[in-house]
């Protein structure tokens, strides 16, 4: 139990941005005593109380089940509401928070969540049932443990866009489902249930799903273990089972570019690990997301960086490798 | 002016389920909803649905567990045919696409609930709500529904003694407008909020609630709060019972399972009513552990089990309370979780205005009368948004055209300038705290009458500093400490109504313990209570209780 945790001083940096008054993005600081465990979300909720009741953000549950609160916590996405404050001041000295990437920014930590939103409608997100072939009348569709077992952890998806924020692919491409649309996707794409597999299938081969660069940024980013990159891959591996495979995704490996900010991540990551040098590189990358994220509107258009190319390389050296576990 | 043939305020699982009724119907259907329709409470709902669809159970036993766990207050003809209707509910969310966990026979898996007679609660691992709330949204989707996604009701709009609209303006950019429509149906969901100890999340303010109120609809049984036995220290997170329905077990701090003295045959599984009381009164008398909890213990079903049914139980242990049920027993101790009280409607939804319906946990059928058994409301929230969504899109079918005149929208306009104009005040959220601390102190799970009014007193006192309140930020776009102090004002209604039901009822009964009451009154107060606004305070009357086949018994777990 946390009981006889000692409080720490912790310093916020605030990304501040209203429309209203002439639209100039700033960092407010905050200064609070918390004990380490406690979560974001109550850090942020204090300073409402006690500091700034100007200060706005989403939030709902405090549990991690409402999806309302991700953000960017020290440039990764995350959930407020699920992420202590502890580790991170132990890890970056005090906690940056920022809007989620990829949406345009509406006021301070709250986004607009349509692009995020449009795309998962996108996946027709509903059973497709062939009237041939109705539900059992009066009764449950028979579903063995195992193939419960085959959506994996794609129920356990809140919606949060964590996964939205992070991932290179829809910053770099506006055709690209994001990786919570393809999870979900998945979801319906093993759904005993569902009638519509290959129409699925087919339709995403060309709508998307080859642009993923499977740098699991998503799965390092959720907080529900949905594993998005993974059941991308699953997505894949079926599309190819189902009627070959168009890999023509590779040449939008530039756009993971924009989301290396995100390089405590790479540096984690296993793939990554493998190949030489990366550390470096990444270490060497421009000092991270504040730089472009001080304008709302750059979230559309990303200003040039430095290192393209051994970037690239980085990219075509992901490309080759074929052990996707991670 | 918008207008539609049908409002539903609220996209929890009871207000989709009344819009798609509707839509179904062929209606012109808007759905309302401060926030995103996922991001509703419930989807917070963990254990699971109640449906008597095993072998050995029956519609019978459901209707009897469910009449008795009410403590005789439920009206015996709504619960008859609320638990008819379960079997066809659950089948029904599973054809929308709804993923629940399965038994080895391919049948949907069940588990134990508290005042159960048998295991009948399905679940979806332990995020049941959430897998209801995406299979309905998902289905919804196929409808054509307009959703005004993040705009705030504030009022809902009568005039000539009908149901002419609602009030709410978008959070993005704080303009109020009118909605007019024909029927408004309700279904803004709990008010836990009004306690600082709740399982309920931040957004469960009773808005719904409050509004139906002060148009002049009745509210039922306020007075009913159920307060969950088992709820994380500190923060509140609901830890299930399902956790206790696996197999997990409550011990005080001598290592005792004191619910054996409590409850001697169902223990651990009794009502929750029963439950809480126990865990107070270990505490209270001195068994429980140091700062104020008792113990579950899970370890003993071994960490595979822990870990495949009980997974968002571990993470929220972990995460929140820097414990590993695996290894480590989880301090828990009771926190208000539902209100069995809310907008008075009969069995079709229909509230006492013409045209307003309301349904989930913002309405009171009632057939949770005292006391709510487990797995029963997410049940409530389907069927009985259904029945409202059907039985308003009957109502439009043949009612006149409304509409919305400015001056129906001059009470909310003024009342937020007002708020904006002050430049001294309080803060909303410095009386809301006062607010949560009174009700949490002194409206708790044992009521006496001098903590009561002593609690009147407070309730009124903020509801006289609520005038005097102000909101500093400035800005039209999400301003978030507007609607803190619009969600401020309803709590503070609706506290004062929850006390002033709570002081006239002098029994106990169900969730309701009055110290200087201990017993049911049942030749008195075997009724439901019903209030109304005055400019004075909230007027009580009664009403009786629908009965059919089930005598009072006393109720012994
Ligand atoms: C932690 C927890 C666990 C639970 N577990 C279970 C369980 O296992 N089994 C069970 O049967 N029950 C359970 N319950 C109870 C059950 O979840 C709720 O009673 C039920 O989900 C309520 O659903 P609802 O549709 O009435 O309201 P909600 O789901 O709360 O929806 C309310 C809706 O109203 C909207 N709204 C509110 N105010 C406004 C406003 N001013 N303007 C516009 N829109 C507004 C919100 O945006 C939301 O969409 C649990 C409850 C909690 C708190
Ligand atoms: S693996 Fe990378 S590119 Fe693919 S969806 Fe995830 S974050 Fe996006
Ligand atoms: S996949 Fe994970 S990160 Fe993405 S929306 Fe779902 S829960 Fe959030
Ligand atoms: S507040 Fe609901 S997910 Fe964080």
């Amino acid at each position: 139990m946390f009981a006889d945790e000692k409080l720490i001083t912790v310093p916020f940096d605030v990304y501040r941005y209203d429309p209203a008054h002439g639209g100039e993005p700033r960092y407010q600081h905050y200064e609070l005593r918390l004990a380490p465990h406690t979560p974001i979300l109550t850090g942020l909720l204090r300073i409402r109380d006690e500091m700034d009741p100007t200060l706005t953000l989403r939030y709902s549950c405090r549990s991690a089940i409402c999806g309302s609160c991700a953000m960017l916590v020290n440039s990764k996405s995350r959930l407020a509401c699920h992420t202590p404050v502890g580790p991170e001041v132990k890890e970056h000295g005090r906690i940056v928070v920022d809007p989620m990437r990829n949406q345009p920014i509406l006021r301070d930590l709250v986004v607009d969540q349509q692009p995020f939103w449009s795309r998962y409608e996108k996946m027709e997100p509903h059973l497709i049932l062939d009237p041939k072939h109705p539900m059992p009348e009066g009764q449950t569709t028979a579903m063995s443990p195992a193939q419960v077992e085959r959506f994996k952890e794609t129920p356990r998806c809140i919606s949060c866009a964590a996964c939205f924020s992070a991932c290179p692919a829809v910053e770099a491409d506006p055709a690209f489902p994001g990786p919570m649309a393809l999870a979900k996707l998945y979801r319906f794409v093993v759904d005993p249930r569902d009638t519509a597999q290959t129409h699925r299938l087919q339709k995403i081969q060309t709508e998307g799903l080859w642009l993923c660069l499977r740098c699991h940024l998503c799965t390092e980013a959720c907080p529900k273990d949905v594993r998005p990159s993974e059941r991308i891959r699953d997505l894949k591996e079926l599309a190819v089972q189902a009627q070959g495979g168009t890999e023509a995704g590779s040449r939008h490996a530039i756009g993971f570019l924009h989301n290396i900010e995100e390089r405590g991540t790479l540096n984690e990551l296993k793939l990554v690990r493998q190949t030489s040098g990366i550390g470096g590189l990444a270490a060497s990358l421009p000092q991270g997301v504040r730089i472009w994220r001080k304008k709302p509107e750059l979230t559309q258009s990303p200003p040039p960086i430095e290192g393209l190319d051994q970037v690239k390389k980085i990219y075509s050296t992901l490309k080759d490798d074929k052990s996707e576990e991670s | 002016m918008l207008k539609h043939d049908i409002v539903v305020v609220g996209a929890g699982l009871a207000g989709q389920r009344a819009a798609l009724a509707a839509a179904r119907a062929g209606h012109d259907v808007a759905l309302v909803s401060k926030l995103h329709p996922l991001r509703s409470h419930s989807g917070a709902a963990q254990g699971g649905i109640n449906a008597a669809v095993g072998k050995e159970d029956s519609v019978e036993t459901h209707i009897y567990d469910t009449v008795k766990g009410s403590d005789y207050l439920g009206d015996q003809d709504a619960i008859e045919f609320f638990c008819q209707q379960a079997g066809p509910t659950v089948i029904e969310m599973e054809h929308f696409g709804t993923i629940f966990s399965r038994s080895d026979d391919g049948s949907l898996a069940r588990r134990a609930f508290g005042g159960a007679g048998f295991p009948r609660t399905i679940y979806a691992a332990d995020r049941t709500g959430l897998a209801l709330l995406q299979g309905i949204y998902e289905h919804l989707g196929t409808e054509t529904i307009r959703i005004y996604e993040e705009w705030f009701l504030l009022s809902v709009v009568v005039r000539d003694g009908r149901v002419q609209g609602i009030s709410a303006f978008d959070r993005r950019t704080l303009k109020v407008e009118g909605i007019a429509a024909k029927a408004v149906i309700l279904a803004t969901g709990p008010f836990g909020r009004i306690y600082g100890r709740t399982t309920n999340a931040h957004s469960c303010t009773g808005d719904g609630v409050a509004a139906a109120y002060r148009a002049g609809a009745a509210l039922k049984d306020m007075e009913f709060v159920q307060f969950h036995p088992t709820a994380l220290m500190e923060s509140s997170i609901l830890i299930t019972e399902g956790a206790r329905g696996e197999g997990g077990i409550l011990k005080n701090v001598n290592g005792e399972r004191f619910m054996a003295r409590y409850a001697p045959h169902v223990l651990d599984l009794a009502s929750r009513d029963v439950v809480s009381r126990a865990i107070v009164t270990e505490v209270k008398e001195g068994r429980g552990f140091p700062g104020g909890f008792v113990h579950l213990e899970l370890m003993h079903l071994g960490k595979e089990k822990i870990e495949s049914r009980l997974q968002e139980i571990c993470d929220f242990s972990r995460t929140y309370a820097g414990v590993d049920p695996v290894t480590e027993p989880i301090p828990v101790y009771p926190a208000q979780h539902y209100m069995m009280g809310g907008i008075s409607t009969n069995m079709k939804g229909e509230a006492s205005i013409p045209g307003l319906y309301a349904a989930g946990e913002a309405a009171c059928v009632s057939i949770h009368g005292a006391n709510r058994l487990g797995g029963n409301s997410l049940l409530e929230t389907l069927v009985f948004g259904k029945q409202a969504g059907l039985a308003a899109a009957e109502f439009v079918a043949s009612a006149p055209d409304t509409e919305i005149r400015a001056e129906d929208l001059e009470k909310e306009t003024a009342h937020i300038q007002q708020l904006w104009n002050r430049t001294e005040g309080e803060s909303p959220r410095a009386l809301r705290t006062e607010l949560q601390q009174t009700m949490d102190q002194l409206v708790g799970i044992y009521r006496t009458p001098e903590e009561l009014f002593r609690a009147l007193r407070q309730v009124r006192a903020l509801q006289e500093r609520y005038r005097n309140v102000r909101v500093i930020d400035r800005s039209t776009t999400y301003n978030i400490d507007l609607t803190d102090a619009l969600e401020v004002g309803n709590l503070l209604t609706l506290a004062e109504i929850i006390v002033v039901g709570a002081i006239a009822r002098t029994e106990s009964r169900g969730a309701h313990t009055r110290l200087d009451f201990p017993a049911r009154d049942d030749k008195s107060w075997m009724k439901h209570t019903l209030a109304h606004w005055t400019v004075n305070g909230p007027e009580l009357s009664y009403a009786p209780v629908a009965y059919t086949r089930w005598e009072p018994k006393e109720r012994v777990y």
